[in-house]
């Protein structure tokens, strides 16, 4: 609403302004040369990335902004040798299935706070919030030592174990969603006799799609980015997340890896970062269409 | 965007459920799988870091550990211990690391979203979609990244530098310059959050403000003063105090970076650019001192608890949550 307003109000000023002030001008340019210069202090890192992943030669003693011999010679490599493959194999199998397991415990308790009655609904989930603020991997000496008593470490399960820990805000942001919900529709279904089952999973579920997606999404990219808690777990190359695999890659050694690392490093980043997009464009619609329809 | 989080909450409770209806014992059902793994998963290694902190729970005392009190505290907090030397400078980077960190790329966020703001500039969509890609890449790989392009030999950045006539710095092995990338690179990914966040609060000052202080006079530079870095300081307090939180605890941001090296001439534990957290990481996974590192994150979990408490006493974050 604000955003529509000052549109209108830049509009009205370009309108009426074919000849703006001279210090407006000024400030025009002085902002376009800043600006023009972050864009390059943000491209040139992500452009060498990229020239280095078409330099068959690996060696950047001399800086070059194309490489003499461009090539994709380090694609095929990745393809061919190397463990790339298995490590986002591995990783996309855990993103998946503990997205899945995320968003299926986050929908039930999400329905419960949002649509019923119970001792605790009303500080449970604060507490539960702030509670979520010690981020998990501070008790990182006792998951690994609960783990290795249990036999545990190296494990896809003894992974999946340490990251399913319901998230108090997925809860919160998807009861937000609930709540907008018209009572009316539920209310219908009362009616008809409909028991808390049917409601949840023929009414609510499917209303709130956008946000179980948007859910599903922050926690397969919060498992391709967590090292932490995989550097933990994992201890063979074969078992590795794409995360701990690339880690070892880039700090063992450096100049004959560069070049293949660099490639794997853009094959990595660029679905994440289409998801990201995606996830962000997605809460953000949520959250307005939520806020319509209540 | 919080904004619209708050006023759709507001909205949400006014028509929450009927008030005066019985407890649904179902609810407790449904609510079961989030609630089980949360106090098994998440609170009980809390309980059981807080339980090791008082033992002597190593490697040498894997099976038969025995109860010391503050015996890891101690040792970690007074200056005449040796393991002082491990807590005590990490944690005096950690603070400045994080301060700088956040303060850094926030202010870049700002400046640069105040410029963005400009209504004459038509082309801002496009400085702003390139500006945001270091948020939108997974902070692992920007780490791994700039690890490579850091590289005091073979890096590109070194090169680029030759190029210029800059000598050769040492990234990874100098500490002053490790440290100093570690910043650089952590605000390098850090400011487009920021600048979203700015952006979002500078279009959401209602224009009437600006018209009202235009009729009583104000220059340019007041109404920036007055309205702009004031309003905007209200909507974007609440995201700063937690931004910093997060780089306190921010692990990927040194250790993909340094590992936290170079390494530190007065003790084996921790290098120069390690923080608490990587502190704590390294003395369970790579020394076996469960002990020393329960207590590291007991600290933790004090300093984080208090920056959370002081967020929400001084902005009211979350008094809407029900």
């Amino acid at each position: 609403m604000a955003k529509g307003m000052l549109q209108k109000r830049a509009k009205g000023f370009s309108a009426k302004s074919s000849g703006f002030s001279a210090g407006e001008r000024i400030a025009l340019w002085t902002a376009r040369f800043v600006l023009i210069v972050f864009v390059f202090v943000v491209l040139i890192p992500l452009w060498f990335v990229f020239e280095a992943s078409v330099n068959p030669l690996n060696s950047y003693v001399s800086f070059s902004l194309w490489p003499a011999h461009a090539s994709l010679v380090n694609y095929i490599q990745v393809f061919q040798q190397g463990q790339w493959l298995l490590w986002v194999k591995n990783t996309v199998i855990l993103a998946v299935s503990i997205g899945i397991l995320q968003v299926f415990i986050t929908a039930l308790s999400a329905f419960a706070f949002s649509k019923m009655r119970f001792w605790g609904r009303k500080y449970g989930l604060m507490t539960l919030i702030i509670l979520q603020m010690f981020p998990n991997f501070l008790a990182i000496a006792a998951y690994y030592s609960a783990l290795a008593k249990f036999n545990l470490i190296d494990t896809m399960g003894g992974y999946i174990l340490v990251m399913i820990g319901g998230s108090a805000f997925n809860i919160w942001l998807l009861k937000n969603y609930f709540d907008a919900v018209p009572k009316e529709l539920e209310e219908a279904a009362i009616i008809d006799g409909a028991n808390s089952w049917y409601r949840f999973t023929r009414i609510l579920l499917p209303l709130a799609t956008p946000m179980l997606i948007v859910i599903f999404l922050f926690t397969l990219v919060g498992i391709f980015s967590d090292y932490i808690m995989a550097g933990m777990v994992f201890e063979t190359p074969s078992q590795y997340t794409l995360a701990v695999g690339m880690y070892g890659l880039i700090s063992g050694q450096f100049g004959q890896n560069w070049g293949m690392f660099s490639a794997e490093a853009l094959m990595s980043a660029i679905p994440l970062a289409l998801i990201f997009g995606l996830g962000q464009r997605f809460i953000a619609s949520g959250l307005v269409a939520g806020a319509v329809k209540g | 965007m919080s904004a619209n989080m708050a006023n759709l909450n507001r909205i949400a409770n006014n028509k929450s459920v009927k008030k005066g209806s019985k407890t649904q014992k179902i609810a407790y059902l449904y609510m079961s799988p989030a609630l089980i793994t949360i106090a098994v998963l998440g609170i009980a290694p809390i309980l059981y870091t807080i339980f090791i902190a008082f033992t002597d729970y190593n490697q040498m005392h894997f099976l038969n550990y025995h109860f010391v009190g503050l015996k890891n505290f101690i040792s970690l907090l007074n200056p005449n211990n040796p393991l002082s030397a491990v807590f005590i400078p990490t944690f005096v980077w950690t603070l400045v690391y994080a301060l700088l960190t956040t303060g850094f790329a926030y202010f870049i966020g700002l400046f640069l979203a105040v410029l963005l703001n400009n209504p004459h500039l038509r082309e801002g969509i496009i400085y702003r979609t390139i500006l945001i890609i270091p948020w939108a890449v997974p902070g692992m790989i920007t780490m791994l990244v700039w690890q490579g392009l850091l590289n005091d030999s073979y890096g590109q950045i070194n090169a680029l530098l030759h190029t210029v006539g800059i000598p050769k710095i040492p990234w990874q092995s100098s500490p002053f310059w490790a440290r100093f990338s570690v910043i650089m690179v952590n605000v390098w990914a850090g400011f487009p959050y920021m600048m979203t966040v700015c952006l979002g609060a500078l279009q959401a000052i209602p224009s009437e403000i600006y018209e009202a202080a235009a009729i009583d006079g104000a220059n340019w530079w007041q109404k920036f003063r007055w309205i702009t870095i004031r309003e905007i300081w209200s909507i974007t307090l609440p995201l700063v105090i937690p931004s910093f939180a997060f780089n306190f605890n921010n692990f990927g941001g040194v250790y993909l970076l340094t590992g936290g090296g170079p390494a530190r001439s007065d003790n084996p534990f921790v290098g120069q650019t390690d923080i608490l957290a990587s502190a704590a990481y390294k003395m369970t996974l790579d020394f076996n001192r469960y002990d020393l590192a329960s207590a590291i994150s007991i600290i933790l979990f004090v300093i984080v608890g208090v920056i959370s408490w002081l967020n929400m006493r001084y902005t009211g974050a979350f008094k809407e949550v029900e």
